[in-house]
C-alpha cells in the first residue's frame, strides 16, 4: 500500500484542474493526511493552460516529490506544456481523456515508459451526467478516489459546498460525476496502481494555507495596523487577504499607485507609530530599494516581504525563484547592515513574520522576509499551534519622564536609542533620510556619521547569535554537510534522510536568518565538515558567495545551484554527495561544480 | 486647543541652509504664522518633506519633522494620516520634488482626498543642485542644464491639481507674507486635500521673478478681480495664465467637501470592528472546505 501519493494533473484554462487539486487537499487535511500543492499556469489571463501538482502522505511532506505517480492529463497538448513540474517516469500511472484520441504508443514523452496508460472517455461521462464538459474535474476526482482510496466523503462535502450557491440540482449532478467516476475506477481496476492508506480518523484535523495568506494572517497577529503595496505576482495575495482582513482590526490598507508610494506610506505609519507592512516582488523591491535605506536611516521599524520569482527585470513571474538574496542584502547605497529573514514552509512564515516583526521593532530597522513564489502561493496541509504561543514586540517608546530632555538618536551602548512619535509631547525631533546628529539636526560632520554608521550597525549584533533562527538536522560531527534555504530547505531535509539511508554521514544547516551573517553559528556548524553541498534555487550560488564573504566555508563545500526552471530532487543532491564523500575518501578535493 | 499659540512656538532651532534673501524664509514664516492661527500643539503635527532646499523646511519648524527622500513626500504623508488621522499633516517640497520625480504622487492623493496641506515653494529652478532646469522653467530658459535655452514648456502646477480634482487649490508668494499664511491656514482648514503653490524665489539662480520686489509688483489678487473661488471654471482659466500672470490667492475651494480616504476607512473599521476573530482564533480562517 502506498502511503505517499504525488499527483498531477493538466488541462486548458476553465476546466477546473486547479479547483480539482484544491478539492483534493482539503479532503486529504479532513481525512488527517499531510499534503502540498503548487498550481502552474501559463501566461494567459483567460485560457491557456494550467496545472497542480499534489503530495499527500501519511508522513509531514517537506517537497513536492520526484516523478509523479499519477498523471492526469485532460488533453495532452496542455499537459506536455509542464514537462518539468509534471515529470513523468517509470512509475507514472498515466491517465488520459480518451477524446484527445491519442493512441497509447504516441504519447511524446521523451523515452520515458510510465508504468500504466489509461485512457478513459472523461468529457464523454461529463457531458453525459451533467450535459457539459464542465464536470471534467469532478469525474476525475472521481477517477482518483476509486483508484487510490482518496476520501470519496470528504472530497463529496467539499463538492457539496462549492456547488451550495448553485442550486440542488448542480450539486446532484456534480455528485453523480463524482460516483460515475469512481464506478468507472472500480470497473475497470488498475494493473498497477494500488490504493493509500487511509490515516486514523484520530489525526486532528489539519488546516490549508497558502504561504502569503499565512504571512498576512501573522501581520495581524504581530501587530500590524498598515499595509502599503502595489500588486505584483507572486506577492499580491498577502495585499489581498489584508485588504479582506486588516480592516477588522482597524488597520489600513492602501493599494498604493507604485511600489515606491506603497513602502513610503509604510514608512509614513511606522514614523507615526504604527506597525507597518509592504510586500512584493522582486522588480517591486528594486523599486523600494530607496525608501529601504531612507528607513534604515532614519530607523524606522518596517517589514517588506519579498516573495521572489525569476528574474531578472520582469523575468518570470509565475516560476518560483531564490535569486534575490544579494539584492536583499545589498541594494542599497551606503553602509546598510538589513537584517533579512526566510521561512522555509507555509507553516513556517507565520513565525517568520511574526519575528521580522519583532525584530524590526526591537530595532527600529526594516526587516526583509524573503520569501519566494513556491511558499508564497502553493497550499500546504498545517497541524494547528497555539498563536498566542509566539512573543510579541514593541518598539522601545521613552518613558513621559525620558521626554523632558528626549534625543532621538541618542548613541547608546546597544545602539538602540527610545523612538517617539507624533502625539508624544515633547518628543518632537526631525526625521531624516541625511545623516544626523543625536538630536536629529542635519549635518555632513564626518565623525558623526561614522558614529551613526556604526550605531546603526551594531545594534543589529545581537542578531547573530540568534541560534534559534537556525535548524540543524542530522549528526552532529558529520564530514558531509548540506546547507539550505527557503522553500528548497524542505528538499535538503528529504535528500539528507535519503543519504542517511544510503550510509552517508550528513548534516544540514537551515539558516533562517541570512543577514547579518552568524558567523559563529556557520563556523561551528562547517568545524567537522569536510564537503557538502549550499543548495538554493539561482545561478549564482547567491548564499554560497555571501557566506565566503563572512566564514571559512570548506573548500568539499560547493555550491548546487540551479535557477527554477528544473526543480532540484532530493535524489540529484545525494547523487552529489556521494561523489564528493568518495572524492574524500581517496583523499582529494572533490571537483569542484563549475561556477560563473 | 491652546489658542495661545504663537509663530514663535513653532521655530526651531535650526539655522536655514538658505541663501539670504531666498522666499522660503518667508515661507516659513508664514507656515509658522498658519500654524499658531490653528492651535494645534508642535507635537500634534507632521510635517514631511522631500529633497531640496525647500525640503529643509520641516527641521525648522517645531513639529515632529521627515525630511525624507526625492519626490517622496506625499506618499510617506499619506502613511502617517492613514495611520493616524487625528494627526495635522503637512508636506512641503519644490516644485521638482512635486512635479518632476514626485509628480507620479500628486494625482493620488488628490483622487484619496487624504487631509493633507501640501505646499510647493515653486521657483522654477533646481537651487540645491546649482541652477538646473526645473520642470516648471519657462521654455528658452539658459541654466546650466540648457544652456542655450530649454527646449521644454512647464509643466502647470495648478492646472494639474485643479484637473486631478483637487478640493483647494491656492497660490501665494511671500512677498505677501500674511496673505500667504492666511491661504495655508485655509488649506489646513479645508477638510481634505489643499495644494498651495507658492511662487518662491530663488535669489542665487533666479530665472525669472529674481527679486521679490520685482514679484510683487507683479501680483494680482484673484478676489480683487473679482474671482469666485466656488467656480471651477474659472479657476481652470486663470490657473492656465500660470506663468504669464502671477495670480494670488485661493483659485478654487470645493463648496461642498468630499469624503477623506482616512474618513471612510475609519467607517469601515467601525463597519468591521465585529468581525474580527479573536488573535488566538485567526487560524480558523484556514480551515478546510
Amino acid at each position: 500500500m502506498r502511503q505517499d501519493l504525488v499527483i498531477g494533473m493538466a488541462g486548458a484554462g476553465g476546466d477546473g484542474v486547479i479547483a480539482a487539486g484544491e478539492a483534493l487537499i482539503a479532503a486529504a487535511a479532513i481525512d488527517g493526511y499531510h499534503a502540498r500543492m503548487t498550481k502552474s499556469f501559463g501566461s494567459q489571463i483567460r485560457g491557456g493552460e494550467s496545472s497542480f501538482r499534489l503530495r499527500m502522505s501519511t508522513a509531514p511532506v517537506l517537497s513536492l516529490g520526484g516523478a509523479l505517480d499519477v498523471a492526469v492529463a485532460l488533453n495532452w497538448d496542455d499537459f506536455l506544456r509542464f514537462g518539468a513540474e509534471l515529470p513523468v517516469g517509470g512509475r507514472t500511472t498515466v491517465i488520459y481523456d480518451s477524446k484527445t484520441g491519442v493512441a497509447t504508443s504516441q504519447i511524446p514523452l521523451t523515452g520515458i515508459t510510465p508504468a500504466e496508460v489509461v485512457a478513459v472517455p472523461i468529457d464523454q461521462m461529463a457531458r453525459d451526467l451533467v450535459g457539459n464538459d464542465r464536470a471534467k474535474n469532478t469525474v476525475v476526482l472521481g477517477l482518483l478516489s476509486g483508484w487510490f482510496g482518496l476520501p470519496a466523503a470528504a472530497i463529496l462535502s467539499g463538492l457539496k459546498k462549492r456547488f451550495a450557491a448553485k442550486g440542488e440540482e448542480t450539486v446532484k449532478r456534480n455528485e453523480d460525476a463524482f460516483n460515475a467516476g469512481v464506478k468507472y475506477a472500480q470497473e475497470h481496476p488498475l494493473a498497477k496502481g494500488s490504493t493509500l492508506a487511509p490515516v486514523a480518523k484520530t489525526t486532528a484535523k489539519r488546516l490549508i494555507a497558502d504561504g502569503n495568506t499565512m504571512c498576512g494572517a501573522a501581520a495581524i497577529v504581530a501587530g500590524c495596523r498598515f499595509f502599503g503595496g502595489y500588486p505584483i505576482t507572486p506577492s499580491t495575495e498577502i495585499m489581498q487577504f489584508l485588504t479582506k482582513e486588516l480592516f477588522k482590526y482597524g488597520g489600513t490598507v492602501l493599494q498604493a499607485e507604485d511600489e515606491i508610494a506603497g513602502v513610503g506610506a509604510a514608512i509614513g505609519a511606522s514614523f507615526a507609530g504604527v506597525k507597518a507592512m509592504t510586500a512584493t516582488s522582486g522588480p517591486g523591491m528594486s523599486l523600494k530599494s530607496e525608501m529601504l535605506g531612507l528607513a534604515t536611516i532614519a530607523e524606522l521599524p518596517l517589514v517588506c516581504v519579498n516573495v521572489q520569482r525569476g528574474g531578472p527585470s520582469t523575468g518570470i513571474p509565475t516560476k518560483s525563484e531564490q535569486s534575490d538574496l544579494f539584492q536583499a542584502v545589498f541594494s542599497a547605497h551606503g553602509d546598510v547592515v538589513r537584517p533579512v529573514l526566510a521561512p522555509v514552509s507555509v507553516a513556517d512564515i507565520f513565525g517568520i513574520t511574526i519575528e521580522a516583526f519583532n525584530i524590526a521593532e526591537a530595532y527600529q530597522t526594516p526587516v526583509i522576509v524573503l520569501s519566494d513564489g513556491d511558499i508564497g502561493q502553493r497550499k500546504e496541509t498545517v497541524d494547528p499551534f497555539n498563536v498566542d504561543a509566539f512573543p510579541i514586540v514593541e518598539r522601545d517608546r521613552p518613558a513621559p519622564d525620558e521626554l523632558a530632555a528626549y534625543t532621538r538618536f541618542k548613541l547608546t551602548e546597544s545602539g538602540v536609542s527610545p523612538i517617539s512619535e507624533p502625539g508624544m509631547a515633547g518628543g518632537n525631533y526631525l526625521a531624516s533620510g541625511i545623516e544626523h546628529t543625536q538630536s536629529g539636526a542635519p549635518t555632513a560632520a564626518g565623525s558623526v556619521h561614522a558614529e551613526m554608521t556604526a550605531k546603526r550597525s551594531r545594534k543589529l549584533d545581537p542578531l547573530k547569535k540568534r541560534k534559534d533562527l537556525f535548524q540543524e538536522y542530522g549528526r552532529a560531527g558529520a564530514p558531509l554537510a548540506l546547507v539550505s534555504w527557503g522553500s528548497v530547505a524542505g528538499i535538503a531535509q528529504e535528500a539528507l534522510t535519503l543519504a542517511e539511508r544510503e550510509g552517508l554521514r550528513v548534516k544540514l544547516l537551515v539558516p533562517r536568518l541570512l543577514y547579518p551573517v552568524a558567523e559563529e553559528i556557520y563556523r561551528a556548524f562547517f568545524k567537522s565538515v569536510q564537503g557538502g553541498l549550499i543548495v538554493e534555487q539561482s545561478y549564482q550560488g547567491q548564499l554560497w558567495r555571501l557566506l565566503r564573504m563572512f566564514v571559512n566555508v570548506p573548500d568539499g563545500v560547493e555550491p548546487f545551484a540551479r535557477p527554477s526552471a528544473v526543480p532540484i530532487s532530493p535524489e540529484e543532491l545525494v547523487t552529489r554527495l556521494k561523489h564528493i564523500a568518495v572524492e574524500l575518501q581517496r583523499g582529494r578535493m572533490p571537483e569542484a561544480a563549475p561556477v560563473e | 486647543m491652546q489658542a495661545t499659540l504663537q509663530a514663535k512656538d513653532f521655530k526651531s532651532d535650526l539655522k536655514p541652509i538658505w541663501c539670504p534673501g531666498c522666499g522660503d524664509f518667508g515661507v516659513l514664516s508664514a507656515i509658522q504664522r498658519a500654524l499658531a492661527a490653528i492651535g494645534r500643539p508642535p507635537h500634534e503635527i507632521a510635517f514631511v518633506s522631500g529633497i531640496g532646499c525647500s525640503s529643509r523646511i520641516p527641521g525648522y519648524t517645531t513639529a515632529y519633522g521627515f525630511n525624507t527622500i526625492h519626490g517622496r513626500p506625499l506618499p510617506i504623508a499619506q502613511g502617517i494620516k492613514l495611520a493616524k488621522p487625528e494627526l495635522l499633516v503637512l508636506a512641503a517640497g519644490g516644485d521638482g520634488d512635486g512635479f518632476s520625480i514626485g509628480g507620479g504622487h500628486v494625482a493620488h492623493v488628490v483622487r484619496r482626498n487624504i487631509d493633507i496641506t501640501y505646499i510647493v515653494m515653486d521657483n522654477q529652478i533646481y537651487g540645491l543642485t546649482k541652477g538646473q532646469l526645473s520642470p516648471t522653467s519657462p521654455r528658452g530658459l539658459k541654466s546650466v542644464t540648457s544652456p542655450y535655452g530649454s527646449l521644454e514648456g512647464p509643466i502647470n502646477p495648478l492646472l494639474s491639481v485643479l484637473a486631478y480634482g483637487a478640493g483647494y487649490v491656492a497660490q501665494g508668494t511671500p512677498a505677501d507674507m500674511a496673505a500667504l499664511a492666511k491661504l495655508i491656514e485655509d488649506g489646513i482648514r479645508y477638510p481634505g486635500f489643499a495644494f498651495i503653490n507658492v511662487q518662491s524665489p530663488c535669489i542665487t539662480y533666479g530665472s525669472v521673478d529674481a527679486q521679490l520686489k520685482q514679484q510683487k509688483a507683479a501680483m494680482q489678487d484673484l478676489r480683487a478681480l473679482g474671482h469666485d473661488s466656488s467656480n471651477k471654471l474659472g479657476a481652470y482659466a486663470l490657473a492656465e495664465e500660470y506663468g504669464t500672470k502671477l495670480y494670488t490667492g485661493v483659485f478654487y475651494r470645493k463648496p461642498v467637501a468630499e469624503p477623506t480616504m482616512e474618513g471612510l476607512a475609519a467607517e469601515r473599521h467601525a463597519m468591521l470592528r465585529e468581525k474580527a476573530l479573536p488573535k488566538s482564533d485567526i487560524l480558523k480562517l484556514f480551515a478546510p472546505a
